[in-house]
């Protein structure tokens, strides 16, 4: 039986005199156990495994949302980039940015500050930023089905969720496909990125806006500016906390 | 060797938290002792692919670290319990210590038996459906352990596995460990010096960054005889004794 608390299940098995020599009782209940607290995956996890060809990834998926006060900011920063760029249309080089701040916010929300195991999650043989890619994919995702079914009863829901849940959940969609592919995150996020660019940029050009976004030299600074102040953010985020012994 | 390290260091801005260690180990238990802010956690994190070194040369398993395929497999063949290590509250103990499983790329038709006989090592069996919201932090503490080995590792590292455990549970995990060191490399770090003594064949400890002692605790022992070293045991004597000759060959350097 267990080795640290000898004799605490109170399903212990017959005392071993009234069985065979042969039988393995602890073989028999780890047995016994393995079928009690068997989980069978849900349908949507077990295609999230075989698309992603990752059974830890497709956990990692379904569980998002279950990490209540991660699951809360990375909406409340999601929804609150989405305003802007919604907000903002006409201006592309908000639409641009706005990813940017979606991820550091994501990258917040999961990382060491708030997801209680996510120093061990680094440990692990599955990449944490095919993780973090993941969960980036649950918070649009879910947050795009809610803006659907809120798209009936609002023009404002449905501004933003066809203008930004949806358009963002298809980026990551292809960020993660990419990803799965090339077994790559960094790889699957440049995809993401550059699929986003041309979707902002298409719609920038076909009204007329594409020389303004892209090639203003005033609009050079600030893009860099705010781009590095997100990577600042993102990587001050997912850092290792200072050894404490 | 399935731990080598030759020089290692890593720096946090200007804090050296580990300072040129090199060290050994093959399979058995390994201690690491040493005070708080000694180094242990820091030097734990960098063998468990958690955090890179600054500088130095780090084997596991017979692989680099540093490259992405190698870590992978690493990592597949390792298990670590973090000091701190946090929980989904909303998780039964089975479903966390399986969550883990499948991170580490078990194969998924042998993570329930593995989860289970993870769990039943512990002697978590009558919590593997509770909440983890509802279990107590000894508990927890061997939620975290069934995590840790649930994937038979051939590398376990442990920092701190006995804090929060009763006497009763760290007799009974000293037991684990010794059966677990037959057939892999155990590290564990801990400023717990008896849980030393009863558990490990090896032992190293450390100070501002450095190993100062690395030896059998039969030897630790022998350090401090003779010494007047502070301590209540002999081992913890031992361990005085050359926590103070480090100490006071660095002043007069």
């Amino acid at each position: 039986m267990s080795d640290m608390d000898a004799g605490l299940p109170s399903s212990a098995p017959a005392p071993r005199a009234t069985v065979p020599a042969d039988v393995d009782l602890d073989r028999v209940w780890t047995g016994v156990a393995t079928q009690v607290w068997r989980r069978d995956p849900g349908r949507v996890e077990r295609l999230a495994g075989r698309l992603l060809r990752s059974p830890g990834l497709a956990r990692a998926l379904v569980v998002t949302p279950s990490l209540l006060l991660a699951w809360i900011i990375a909406t409340v920063v999601v929804l609150f980039a989405g305003a802007g760029a919604t907000l903002a249309t006409g201006t592309p080089y908000v639409a641009l940015l706005a990813p940017a701040v979606a991820a550091a916010g994501i990258a917040y929300a999961y990382g060491p500050g708030i997801d209680p195991a996510w120093e061990l999650s680094r440990s692990m043989a599955v990449s944490d930023r095919m993780v973090l890619l993941v969960r980036a994919l649950a918070v649009f995702g879910l947050n795009a089905a809610l803006g659907l079914a809120a798209s009936a009863l609002s023009g404002a829901a449905a501004a933003l969720t066809f203008g930004w849940l949806i358009p963002m959940t298809a980026a990551c969609a292809l960020a993660l496909a990419v990803a799965t592919v090339t077994r790559l995150a960094i790889v699957g996020v440049a995809a993401g990125v550059a699929g986003w660019m041309i979707a902002v940029l298409s719609g920038a050009a076909a009204s007329g806006q594409l020389t303004t976004a892209v090639t203003s030299s005033a609009l050079i600074l600030p893009y860099l500016a705010f781009a590095a102040c997100c990577g600042v953010v993102v990587v001050y985020a997912t850092r290792i906390p200072k050894g404490t012994s | 060797m399935n731990v080598d390290i030759t020089g290692l260091t890593r720096r946090f801005g200007r804090t050296q938290a580990v300072a040129g260690v090199s060290l050994e180990a093959g399979a058995g238990v390994f201690g690491l002792l040493g005070p708080n802010g000694a180094g242990k956690t820091s030097l734990l994190r960098m063998m468990a692919t958690v955090l890179p070194p600054t500088s130095g040369r780090l084997r596991l398993l017979g692989r680099d670290p540093g490259s992405y395929g190698p870590r992978r497999e690493i990592r597949r063949r390792l298990g670590y319990l973090p000091q701190n290590l946090g929980y989904y509250p909303g998780f039964t103990a089975a479903e966390f210590v399986e969550y883990f499983a499948l991170l580490k790329e078990m194969p998924p038709g042998e993570v329930p038996r593995a989860v289970a006989a993870a769990i039943e090592h512990v002697g978590l069996g009558d919590k593997a459906r509770a909440k983890l919201r509802t279990l107590s932090g000894g508990m927890l503490r061997r939620a975290g352990i069934a995590q840790a080995i649930v994937n038979e590792p051939e590398l376990l590292l442990l920092d701190e596995p006995t804090a929060g455990l009763d006497p009763e549970q760290r007799v009974a995990f000293r037991a684990l460990l010794r059966d677990l060191g037959q057939r892999a490399t155990v590290i564990v770090s801990t400023h717990l010096v008896e849980d030393v003594g009863a558990a490990c064949t090896e032992v190293a400890l450390m100070d501002a960054g450095r190993i100062v002692f690395h030896g059998t605790p039969d030897e630790l022992t022998a350090r401090g005889e003779g010494t007047g070293a502070a301590g209540d045991a002999p081992l913890e004597r031992g361990y005085s004794a050359v926590l103070a000759a480090a100490r006071s060959s660095t002043a007069v350097a």
